[in-house]
């Protein structure tokens, strides 16, 4: 039977980070990853916020990772008849966002974690916990090997399994679940930069239209540009106001309907050539609703992070960010924890204090513009009012650090892509 | 490996039954069938059932609406299931 000092569920965005840090400081640390390359199960319209690389760990954006392109604004259009009738716009002097894939991401991040002395063990699904007595001493794999740890760090993602076996988690509720499709096309970057120019784009349609959720039910259209590529991105929340949502229909028809406003149709359509179709749930709302929000995120010998601790980010939509920061501070818990010999939830907690004691990812979670859209159903003016504060108010007040300094000294604290 | 139906996507076999129904706890409502976009469920007899995981992207939707905990959700097994370089 393998003994490991830290056992690290999933080599998404967050599981590589913690493990880094733990095999940094000597701990014999293993990740455990179900597909068979770190990312290829991860399916996220992914532009990074700059945020993540000032905050989360230096070696990130020191390490020339895999990004695909920089965003230096974001545009939102409202779509009414089909037609663009008004369109909003901020453009900063450095970078508000990054592009990346997330299975060059991942790996890479994965690498990091591996060069540190982590091992890395791929195609091992995680079935079971061991528990003995009040404490989680490991993991059960889906080939009945006992994997023992002192301590677990477990960043599953949303759906909880190993949390909720543990028995220190819930599954979250519908309400706070959005199913989001996702398109990838074939670009030339000469088109790209025709188009989109440095900016990513949302649009928004009255619910009349039948281009997006109803405001608040789920996501405006996403258009993010890469280097030679279009990601694409609508979601919808599986239920509201207690009723089922015909998710899977309306999220195809939302896309049909969008397909067919003009500047799909004429601009963006005729450049862009499909090669991918893909989907996946993703938590928001967690951190506004209480019975989610109070859940535990640590217990006897185990810690959770990024999406199984509820860190999505409310604000942006955009998790990976919060990933980094609770990885990090997850694994100072846990060296301290291994060195102290004291895994009890009561020593654990100390990350409780360290992560509500974060700049950014309390306000993150609990951030509520992004529902306030619900009341602005009828009312054009209030939603592009909303919209304004939603996607605008965030990005320039996110870290007051980040408004005040040059962005020639900003430079230093983010990747070049 | 994998089937052509969803461009940019294979699916690795052997997944095992991975999403099952617990027949006694389904109340036929349907919402399974609602938001699931593999189109892995059908009705029968009042009962869903699963017709086929072929296009199961491991989302979970099914797990997370049914007010009956009458899905039984696990992730396939390690290496198996879908995988894309276009996530």
């Amino acid at each position: 039977m393998e003994k490991y000092d830290v056992i690290v569920i999933g080599a998404g965005f967050g599981g590589p980070v913690a493990a880094k840090k733990c095999a940094d400081a000597g701990l014999r640390t293993l990740i455990v990853e179900r597909s068979q390359m770190p990312g290829e199960k991860v399916v996220s319209g992914t532009y990074i916020p700059a945020q993540g690389f000032m905050l989360g760990p230096t070696w990130i954006r020191e390490g020339n990772p895999p990004l695909e392109r920089a965003a230096y604004g974001v545009k939102i259009h409202f779509i009414k008849g089909g037609e663009i009738y008004l369109s909003l716009g901020m453009t900063l002097p450095t970078p508000i966002a990054y592009g990346a894939y997330c299975r060059p991401m991942c790996t890479w991040l994965a690498e990091q974690a591996v060069k540190a002395g982590a091992e890395l063990k791929t195609s091992t699904t995680a079935a079971d916990v061991i528990k003995e007595g009040d404490y989680i001493k490991g993991i059960v794999t889906d080939e009945g090997e006992e994997l023992r740890s002192e301590v677990l760090i477990d960043s599953e993602g949303l759906q909880n399994l190993l949390a909720i076996k543990a028995g220190i988690r819930k599954k979250y509720i519908p309400e706070a679940i959005e199913l989001c499709l996702e398109y990838d096309f074939e670009m030339a970057s000469a088109d790209i930069e025709d188009i989109f120019a440095h900016h990513i784009e949302f649009h928004f349609a009255m619910p009349e239209e039948k281009i997006i959720a109803p405001l608040g039910q789920g996501s405006v259209v996403y258009l993010f540009p890469y280097r030679n590529s279009l990601h694409t991105c609508i979601g919808q929340f599986l239920k509201h106001e207690g009723k089922v949502v015909d998710t899977s229909k309306l999220i195809e028809t939302y896309y049909e309907n969008y397909f067919n406003t003009r500047r799909w149709k004429e601009v963006i359509g005729p450049k862009a050539k499909l090669r991918a179709k893909m989907w996946d749930t993703c938590p928001l709302y967690v951190g506004l609703f209480p019975e989610m929000h109070e859940m535990a995120r640590c217990g006897n010998g185990i810690i959770l992070i990024g999406d199984a601790a509820g860190f999505e980010d409310t604000a942006s939509g955009a998790g990976i960010p919060n990933a980094w920061y609770s990885a990090d501070l997850a694994a100072d818990v846990a060296i301290e924890a291994v060195k102290a010999e004291d895994t009890s939830a009561a020593f654990l907690q100390k990350y409780d204090e360290l992560w509500m004691a974060h700049p950014a990812i309390l306000p993150s979670i609990t951030y509520s513009g992004r529902r306030n859209l619900l009341k602005a159903q009828q009312d054009e003016s209030l939603m592009v009012r909303l919209a304004w504060e939603q996607y605008f108010g965030p990005l320039s007040n996110a870290v007051p650090a980040l408004s005040q300094m040059k962005p020639e000294d900003l430079a230093a604290f983010l990747p070049r892509v | 490996m994998g089937k052509k139906a969803i461009p940019g996507v294979e699916w690795v076999p052997g997944t095992g039954d991975f999403i099952k129904i617990v027949e006694e706890s389904c109340n036929g409502c349907g919402d399974c069938v609602k938001v699931c976009l593999a189109k892995c469920f059908g009705l029968r007899q009042e009962k869903a059932y699963v017709k086929s995981l072929d296009n199961c992207f491991e989302c979970a939707a099914c797990w997370f609406i049914c007010s009956e905990n009458a899905i039984e959700f696990s992730w396939p097994k390690g290496g198996t299931g879908f995988r894309t370089e276009f996530g």
